[in-house]
């Protein structure tokens, strides 16, 4: 290194910087996540089959080909990847995900399950399907894959998720937003928690981007077939400037019509395939109903206070 | 027994079962017509390897597509290993087996992707026991051939892997399923799996899954390299596929147990989409290549005959 360089002040505190940033970065990445795995036989039965494979950051694309982008949108760190095998031959595949945040491990849980299966106590909250069980504890996200849908393939999973899951931290509360749902006639498996346009697409399409610039939402559904949506903006301003740009797109839209204009403080269109959305914007969020009537699309958006 | 699939029936949406009601009434209607020949066969059974030889066999027999003495090329899908996400291995036996009855001096895979991809969905193992080729190939441009495509809207040329030129017949072989982009991959999205990387990249705008241009981007190149690549024989598997947390999965399996095979590959995709209640008309890029004829242009017209095997 040039020893003039070294000797200019500037210099030295943009070197620190960078150094500081560069140990900050690596904090971030503390510990191998393969410390998490269960060893051999720590799930009676079952032993670790060839070498766990890991991802970080975009290397995401080279394992999730076609599929990396909703982690990415939610927030994704890193994730190690290694199968067991039990005796008879009945393998497993585990998938640990370390997120960005409690929030996003949540959503990207949140995205993963279906709502229909079996509720795990593990973690903040698990779910077994037919064979699969996800679930998610702090800023991590659990996945495991049968390959088959034998009931010793999933007794695995659960056996393989509950050692798991004391080996993760503890931490990580479920996001705020969360909480703004009526819990009245909520079916708990229907929450989604999504931040970004893609988890919106894969729940209710509304074919733009503008006007939807949203931080987090979330999305209920209600026994009455109801769903209710809750698009945090951050601020009323926020809100109030994405919401005309959102609406002016569905007034331009081929697929969505104005039904009611200012029905009980809320606008309605309808979308082409026989449900009604309503739309109420309530401080830095815009609340949406979507039900099969346009009385009920109201009820819906005039629950949220 | 054929049948016409009426224009309401691919648009209906909805019960999952409630497609083979619709069919059903439809069947009724084309009873008493003139044979016409089968545009989509569909093989339904819980042993996809008979399944997959009904289905071929429904549109002509592969001695319609496998000439005496051909080299035979087959994309199946090997994107993920999770349940539901891959074509099935029985289907491939029966592929390579109907190939070879007909004449094929050689049946290979082409793919750029891992040895590891094919052994973990135990393709590699079918290929092997069957004595077919596996011909795996480096993300070298070099190895890909520049493709014009007449009418193409976003794709201009296209990249295609060399070797499926030394070969004579090339049959494609997706397993359909969701997407979280688009919501649906099929006959049409499974080229991909020979266009180079590169090229596949240009499909990708920053935004396209979630900007609507940008999404019309990708499908519209989806369907402009369907221009300039197209199978002799489109033989899909339908026979448990993911329908959530597509394309990689594990997500929730739909289990409709059928093998679906034709040569257009607008009326096979819109026949697998209506599967799992998504209308066509839904689905850009089976809108795209209806509109821009890449197969039929009328699905009303398009023959449907379902057997179990």
């Amino acid at each position: 290194m040039n020893a003039a360089r070294v000797r200019n002040p500037i210099f030295v505190s943009v070197l620190a910087v960078v150094l500081a940033a560069s140990a900050l970065s690596a904090s971030r990445f503390a510990g191998p996540l393969r410390e998490y795995l269960p060893a051999d036989g720590a799930a009676p039965g079952w032993a670790r089959d060839g070498e766990p494979q890991e991802f970080e950051g975009e290397d995401l694309y080279s394992y999730i080909d076609g599929g990396a982008e909703i982690y990415q949108e939610y927030g994704f760190r890193r994730v190690v990847v290694q199968d067991y095998r039990n005796p008879r031959g009945k393998s497993v595949s585990l998938e640990l995900f370390e997120m960005d945040s409690p929030a996003a491990a949540y959503g990207m849980y949140t995205f993963k399950r279906s709502g229909k299966g079996r509720i795990l106590a593990l973690g903040g909250g698990g779910e077994i399907e037919a064979y699969y069980l996800n679930f998610w504890k702090g800023r991590f996200l659990v996945t495991l894959t049968g390959f088959d849908e034998a009931a010793e393939t999933v007794e695995g999973l659960a056996a393989i998720g509950r050692v798991v899951d004391p080996k993760l931290p503890d931490g990580g509360e479920t996001p705020g937003l969360v909480a703004a749902l009526p819990a009245e006639g909520l079916r708990p498996g229907s929450v989604k928690y999504f931040k970004g346009l893609l988890g919106l697409a894969n729940i209710y399409p509304f074919y733009t981007a503008r006007g939807l610039g949203f931080t987090d939402a979330v999305q209920g559904r209600y026994d009455s077939e109801e769903t209710l949506m809750l698009l945090d903006y951050g601020s009323a301003e926020a809100r109030h400037t994405a919401w005309l740009e959102l609406r002016t797109e569905l007034e331009r839209s081929e697929r969505f019509e104005l039904a009611k204009d200012h029905l009980a403080g809320a606008i309605v269109f309808l979308d082409g395939k026989g449900q009604c959305v309503a739309f109420r914007e309530a401080r830095g969020l815009l609340v949406v109903g979507i039900a099969s009537s346009l009385e009920r699309a109201l009820t819906t958006v005039v629950r949220v206070r | 027994m054929a049948h016409t699939i009426g224009r309401r029936d691919f648009f209906k949406t909805g019960a999952r079962a409630g497609l083979t009601l619709a069919l059903g009434r439809t069947l009724a209607a084309a009873e008493g017509r003139p044979a016409r020949a089968v545009d989509v066969g569909v093989g339904i059974g819980e042993d996809y390897g008979r399944a997959a030889a009904k289905a071929v066999e429904l549109v002509g027999g592969m001695a319609r597509f496998v000439p005496k003495g051909a080299k035979v090329a087959l994309l199946p899908n090997v994107q993920s290993r999770h349940p539901g996400s891959f074509t099935k291995p029985g289907i491939l036996r029966e592929i390579v087996r109907l190939c070879k009855k007909a004449g094929a001096a050689e049946v290979n895979c082409l793919s750029w992707q891992t040895v590891k991809q094919w052994e973990d969905t135990g393709l590699k193992a079918v290929l092997d026991e069957e004595g077919a080729g596996l011909r795996i190939f480096e993300k070298d441009e070099s190895l890909f051939k520049a493709v014009p495509v007449p009418g193409g809207q976003a794709l201009k040329e296209a990249r295609v892997l060399a070797a499926l030129y030394d070969h004579d017949v090339f049959i494609n072989m997706p397993i359909t399923k969701d997407h979280a982009g688009n919501k649906f991959t099929g006959a049409m999205k499974n080229l991909m799996g020979l266009n180079s990387p590169g090229s596949n990249r240009t499909f990708h705008r920053p935004n396209w899954k979630t900007d609507p241009d940008d999404v019309a981007h990708l499908e519209q190149s989806i369907v402009d390299l369907n221009k300039a690549l197209k199978p002799a024989l489109n033989v899909v598997d339908a026979t448990e596929f993911i329908v959530t947390n597509g394309p990689f999965g594990p997500g929730e399996l739909l289990k409709p147990h059928k093998v679906v095979a034709g040569t257009d590959r607008v009326a096979v995709d819109a026949y697998c989409a209506s599967l799992w209640g998504l209308r066509p008309a839904d689905i850009v890029q089976i809108k795209r290549a209806l509109e821009q004829g890449l197969g039929t242009r009328d699905l009303a017209k398009v023959v449907v005959k379902e057997v179990r095997a």
